[in-house]
């Protein structure tokens, strides 16, 4: 009895320091959250450019403004190193590569920004003009999702 | 069988749709790899690939004799006796697709068919290239269908360039015109 309780106890030990998140883990996971919240906004903004749901100027803004308040978040923290897929398995799609070539990274942020400022201004300016502007900001994702995301945990 | 008669070897449904899978197919696969990040053209272009290969399947239930997979698909047996000719310096005089050819014919079907269904499921989450299907199933299976679809398109390249190859080893070690057929129809006699 008191060997099977002892290996029990063996065993929860790695059990529960795997329970326990390492500030790396807790990183990606913001990471992850940040972006969930773009895509949310994001995606508002594709269902009525797609007609999935009616235009509406001021629902279209807000999508817009909130996708730019979001990006005033100081989001280097975000990147720490020690964050990337191979460091986290299953817990990002982040290509270690965005570590090696920090500045070829910023770079597709800085074409999202751009883009993102057109879609912000375009938002409540009527479906036609917020179709484009739409499709520019998900040229940015899908730019940076080629070089930077891996495409499956 | 005849082989220098003018009797028709591929009908033409099998030319036509044989050529526009050329095209669509180098198409669809161009603007993937160097085509913009909207991809609307590499949608339509894979749409129309999906439309050619179900018209071929069918084509190959209901077609007449050389396009109908009862009468190319072979077992092990014929593949492995013609595939023991295979190296003869002479024309093979096959009347329609060999049973290695067939191998080639079903398997590039097969690839053709996942990697039209990935490109239907696979979400790259960019809110503009997301396929048609994608929203009817969950994140993982989005997320597997986005990491087949490169793979398997340089699979197809793969596949391209063998058909090529093995069209070129008939012309020049075999001696036999394999692609006149496939314009005109027949066999130059």
């Amino acid at each position: 009895m008191r060997k099977v309780l002892l290996s029990a106890l063996i065993a929860a030990v790695p059990a529960t320091m795997a329970l326990a998140q390492s500030a790396e883990e807790e990183t990606a996971k913001a990471r992850r959250a940040f972006y969930t919240m773009l895509g949310y906004e994001m995606g508002g903004l594709a269902a009525m450019a797609q007609g999935k749901v009616d235009y509406d100027a001021e629902t279209a803004k807000a999508h817009a403004a909130d996708m730019v308040t979001l990006t005033t978040l100081h989001v280097g923290d975000f990147y720490a190193p020690g964050t990337s897929k191979d460091d986290l398995p299953g817990a990002t799609r982040a290509l270690p590569v965005i570590w090696e070539d920090m500045g070829a990274f910023q770079e597709k942020g800085q074409a999202f920004g751009a883009a993102l400022m057109e879609l912000n201004a375009a938002a409540g300016e009527g479906l036609d003009a917020l179709r484009p502007a739409v499709g520019k900001v998900g040229g940015t994702c899908k730019a940076c999702h080629d070089d930077f995301r891996a495409k499956d945990f | 069988m005849p082989s220098g008669s003018g009797e028709q070897l591929w009908d033409p449904v099998v030319r036509v749709l044989h050529w526009a899978l050329v095209l669509s197919f180098a198409t669809a696969w161009g603007l993937g790899k160097f085509g913009p990040d909207q991809m609307t053209l590499h949608f339509y272009a894979g749409y129309t690939v999906a439309a050619i290969v179900v018209l071929r399947v069918l084509w190959g239930f209901v077609g007449p004799q050389t396009a109908r997979f009862a009468s190319f698909v072979k077992g092990p047996g014929a593949v492995l006796r013609y595939a023991r000719h295979l190296p003869d310096r002479k024309p093979s005089n096959t009347w329609g697709h060999n049973p290695v050819g067939a191998l080639f014919v079903v398997g590039v079907l097969l690839v053709l068919a996942l990697q039209i269904l990935s490109g239907l499921f696979a979400d790259p989450e960019d809110y503009i290239n997301v396929g048609p299907l994608a929203q009817y199933v969950s994140s993982d299976i989005t997320r597997k269908a986005l990491s087949l679809h490169e793979p398997l398109s340089t699979l197809l390249l793969v596949m391209v360039i063998a058909h090529i190859a093995a069209i070129g080893f008939y012309r020049r070690w075999k001696g036999e015109d394999l692609v006149t057929p496939m314009i005109t129809g027949r066999k130059k006699g």
